[in-house]
């Protein structure tokens, strides 16, 4: 429990509207797109980096444990206060700051919303290339502190790729900042390498200048069905070996197709084994050039039906299902399990037919979604916590598609993170020493382990 | 005990709170609608108790709808946030202005009474004495003035077009356009009669109820529900028509729904809400009867922008008809404003309990109006119409109207 003298303190240097103790408030903000929820002891809302440090100076002195939040979107547990403390959301630190096109770079704080960026950039010309699915609600906050990632980042990279420049409060309060506007910058370490992934574990971060791209001329969209499985693995290997990388190249298998298509009726077939959303961007000449050739490759692999969108907005119908796809999961069970191991692309074939085979073993409802262009695969599992035996099962499921993608080359998460969900699986993914490195860093950052703590270790 | 049913069907994806107005305006998850589910689930379960402070946070929601429109995985929040919001009117009382609302609302003959003296004060008091007056944030001096006599007692009850003609309608005049609109009535019968249509008005219809129903009175609610569906259903009628966004989800939605929590039979309910049409859906559908009857081009287009209402979009589904509707009209040029399909913040009551939020969301919507041009801003719903109209500035040039006035003022002359 908060002391009564801590949030005194706390009082002093934040509005007290803007610190929340009552039960309602607490319990709204004891979940987030995970299944297990914590309680914090009280919520805070800072609008300025300065009440972030000031919070952070009293957190530590008194030992309190800090959790920041977004918009407590993540999949992996990341934003539960497992151990009680402060939730410190950065949800009313929503300015964006400056955008300078002929610079390249937008600067802002961490509560902006993702779409919000978008629109702000768009009728300049330019985007930010991290799209995740949650990419409407999300903050660039919980962006960073996940290394998101999205359809598009198949061509564009990740979050990581994009930060120049981080302003971070530390566990005692001090304020760094690290990296700058400039595109090439080397004095020092790379923010982006520390604090992208870092699950809110190293610091806060209170603003960031993030490198922004010009909006490319042209986009093609087109949804390949495949009768066959393997052949949209198939697909997406020849046409990445050969090397055309399109912007995205999204798989869905034939269960996740009949529920979009139960919930929104949006017109896919629904008798076929996978779909590939392919979508190509860049000048107005080449889309068409390598459009022609996807297609070319996905009729060799036994592609059953190819359409292409030529408009925006059919773009944007081919796209809608798919970025629903989460919620209409939830649909078939009152749980559902979103895991993103991640293999190399030659690897998804082996990858698919592993997940089906391990589903079938533990009989398991299973379906298989994700971003298939840089094999970061979606296995999702749609049960109910309730039912102790099935509960099992799942747990040797999951384990074991976590084996396989480690046998295969890959890695435990591919973007949706380790938070609670997968902590105990890391020792499958990094030995001894690697963990103890990150444990170091960890230790050295925040001695005394009140940033997010119980999570990612 | 609470039915939290629906909670149960909530993946917690937060996709919810991308739509949402009022988590748009305060960034707190408390009031988002997946922060709602999941404490009426915690409520529910026992996990967290009533309190009048929880019924503040159900207060903050404008039932706009667009959080079910929102979520892939189906939730119902409507009926779930209602039974929670009568739970706890149950127990901890709803406000005096609530109850007085309740009151009137299920008393036709008091609330027309009320009505003529408010015309009183509205007219001859308030015109002389208070310019500058406000309630919550709103200008006293753009809210509209009261029909004199109530459209309802103005009307014959049967009204007959000029030749044949091709069907009736039964005409739903919602409170609005019964105490205050009662230009848009015209405009509904006008348009109406043009096409061909006799207008019948029944004298025994009353409020539509969905305050009520909202803030889950549904006890209160049930004897304007059974009457309305009594004296609504001609069986001889082409349609029943409603020109408030609000009536037509009523009558659309939530009469079935209430009646199946009030544990009636529903099956009256769903025939009604069949023949139920808005007004400028009725036109859009039927536009070749009209068409004949426009004037056309004249010099100067007219410019006309629109506002959605969340109550016909969201609960009527009716999405980018009225706009195609507008299009349609010789002598008008339609310019979407970038935020048409956002609520506006009004929200029945929730503008009197939430008068700063209201503020905030509708100064937005005002700007993304203004920026296209528009003389007109179209929109089938008072409580939008009274709301944005009532957050303009005197200098503002755009006018609020009903799209039926727009197509009104477009019939030639010689009609
Ligand atoms: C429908 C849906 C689709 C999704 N699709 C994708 C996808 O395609 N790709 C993808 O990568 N992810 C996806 N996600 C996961 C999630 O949206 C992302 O991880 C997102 O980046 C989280 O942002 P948030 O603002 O919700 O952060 P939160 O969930 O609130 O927080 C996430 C983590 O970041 C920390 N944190 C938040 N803000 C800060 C800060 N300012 N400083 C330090 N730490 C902070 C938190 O402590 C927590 O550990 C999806 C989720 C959903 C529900």
């Amino acid at each position: 429990m908060i002391s009564n003298k801590t949030l005194s303190k706390l009082r002093k240097v934040l509005d007290p509207g803007r610190i929340k103790t009552d039960a309602i408030s607490r319990s709204a903000h004891s979940f987030d797109g995970y299944v297990v929820e914590g309680v914090p002891d009280a919520v805070v809302f800072p609008t300025k980096t300065e009440e972030v440090s000031k919070i952070m100076e009293i957190a530590s002195m008194d030992r309190v444990p800090v959790t920041a939040r977004g918009a407590g979107t993540n999949l992996s547990g990341g934003s539960i206060p497992l151990k009680g403390g402060l939730v410190l959301c950065l949800t009313q630190m929503n300015k964006i700051v400056e955008i300078a096109p002929a610079d390249r770079y937008a600067i802002v704080e961490p509560g902006v919303v993702n779409a919000d960026l978008q629109q702000a950039l768009s009728p300049l010309n330019f985007f930010f290339p991290p799209d995740p699915s949650s990419y409407s609600v999300s903050t660039i906050g919980g962006n960073i502190a996940e290394d998101a990632g999205g359809p598009r980042c198949l061509k564009y990279g990740v979050t990581h790729d994009y930060i120049l420049g981080l302003e971070v409060v530390l566990s005692s309060g001090k304020i760094i900042r690290l990296g700058s506007r400039n595109v090439k910058d080397v004095t020092g370490y790379r923010p982006a390498g520390l604090f992208c992934g870092s699950e809110g574990t190293l610091g806060i971060v209170t603003e960031a200048t993030l490198k922004i791209v010009p909006m490319p001329k042209a986009r093609r969209t087109a949804m390949i069905c495949y009768a066959d499985l393997d052949d949209t693995a198939k697909t997406v290997v020849s046409v990445i070996g050969v090397g055309i990388i399109p912007a995205a190249m999204e798989l869905m298998d034939n269960t996740v197709i009949n529920l979009i298509e139960d919930a929104m009726q949006i017109g896919l077939p629904r008798d076929v084994e996978g779909i590939l959303l392919v979508d190509v961007d860049g000048a107005e000449e080449s889309v068409d050039k390598e459009l022609a050739q996807i297609v070319e490759f996905a009729r060799a692999n036994n592609a059953k039906e190819i359409k292409v969108a030529n408009t925006s907005a059919e773009s944007d119908a081919l796209w809608k299902g798919r970025r629903s796809v989460y919620g209409v999961l939830n649909r078939l069970s009152p749980t559902t399990i979103v895991e993103d191991a991640t293999v190399p692309v030659s690897k998804i074939p082996a990858m698919i037919r592993g997940c089906r085979g391990i589903a079938h073993k533990h009989s398991i409802t299973l379906s298989i979604l994700g971003h298939a262009g840089d094999g970061n695969l979606h296995p999702c599992i749609n049960t109910d916590t309730r039912d102790k035996s099935e509960a099992h099962r799942v747990e040797e499921a999951i384990k074991e598609i976590f084996q396989l993608a480690i046998d295969l080359g890959g890695c435990l998460s591919g973007e949706h993170g380790i938070g609670l969900a997968k902590s105990p699986f890391l020792p499958m993914g990094m030995d001894t020493d690697s963990r103890e490195f990150l444990s170091i860093i960890k230790k050295a950052i925040d001695p005394c382990n009140i940033l997010n703590p119980g999570k990612f270790a | 005990m609470l039915n939290a049913n629906e909670a149960y069907n909530c993946g917690r994806c937060g996709l919810c709170l991308t739509t949402c107005p009022v988590y748009r305006q305060e960034f707190d998850e408390t009031v988002s609608p997946r922060s709602k589910v999941q404490l009426a689930r915690l409520v529910a379960e026992g996990r967290l108790a009533q309190s009048p402070q929880l019924m503040e946070v159900f207060s903050m929601c404008i039932n706009c709808g667009n959080c079910t429109a929102a979520c892939p995985a189906g939730v119902l929040h409507g009926p779930l946030f209602m039974r929670l919001r009568s739970l706890l009117g149950d127990q901890f009382g709803h406000s005096w202005t609530m109850r007085l609302l309740f009151h009137l609302l299920t008393h036709e003959q008091q609330l027309l009474l009320s009505a003529r003296i408010a015309r009183f004060g509205r007219n001859v008091i308030f015109e002389k004495l208070a310019a500058d007056l406000m309630i919550g944030t709103i200008k006293l001096k753009n809210t509209p003035h009261m029909n004199r006599e109530p459209f309802r007692a103005q009307m014959p009850p049967v009204i007959n077009p000029e030749g044949a003609v091709k069907g009736t309608i039964v005409y739903f005049v919602g409170c609005a356009t019964n105490l205050t609109f009662g230009s848009i009535g015209w405009a509904v019968v006008q348009v109406l009669t043009t096409m061909g249509f006799r207008v019948v008005v029944p004298k025994d219809q009353v409020c539509c109820a969905l305050p009520l129903i909202m803030h889950g009175a549904l006890e209160k609610a049930r004897e304007n529900i059974l009457t309305n569906i009594r004296v609504l259903g001609d069986p001889d009628s082409t349609a029943i028509i409603v020109d408030c966004a609000t009536c037509g989800s009523a009558l659309r939605k939530e009469y079935k729904q209430a009646l199946g929590e009030l544990g009636h039979a529903t099956r009256a309910a769903e025939s009604l809400a069949r023949k139920v049409f808005d007004i400028s859906e009725f036109v859009y559908q039927h536009f070749d009867l009209i068409a004949p009857y426009l004037i056309n081009t004249p010099e100067q287009p007219e410019t006309v922008t629109y506002h959605s209402p969340c109550h016909l979009r969201n609960a009527q589904g009716i999405k980018g008809i009225v706009e195609q509707m507008l299009s349609r009209l010789p002598g008008v040029k339609y310019v979407p404003s970038k935020d048409s399909e956002s609520c506006c913040g009004a929200g029945g009551s929730f503008c009197l309990e939430h008068p700063d939020i209201t503020k905030a969301i509708a100064g937005e919507k005002i700007r993304n109006a203004k920026a296209t041009g528009a003389s007109f801003w179209a929109t089938g719903c008072p409580g939008c119409n009274l709301n944005l109209s009532a957050n303009l500035e005197a200098a503002d040039e755009i006018r609020v109207v009903h799209p039926i006035q727009v197509v009104a003022r477009l019939l030639r002359k010689d009609q």
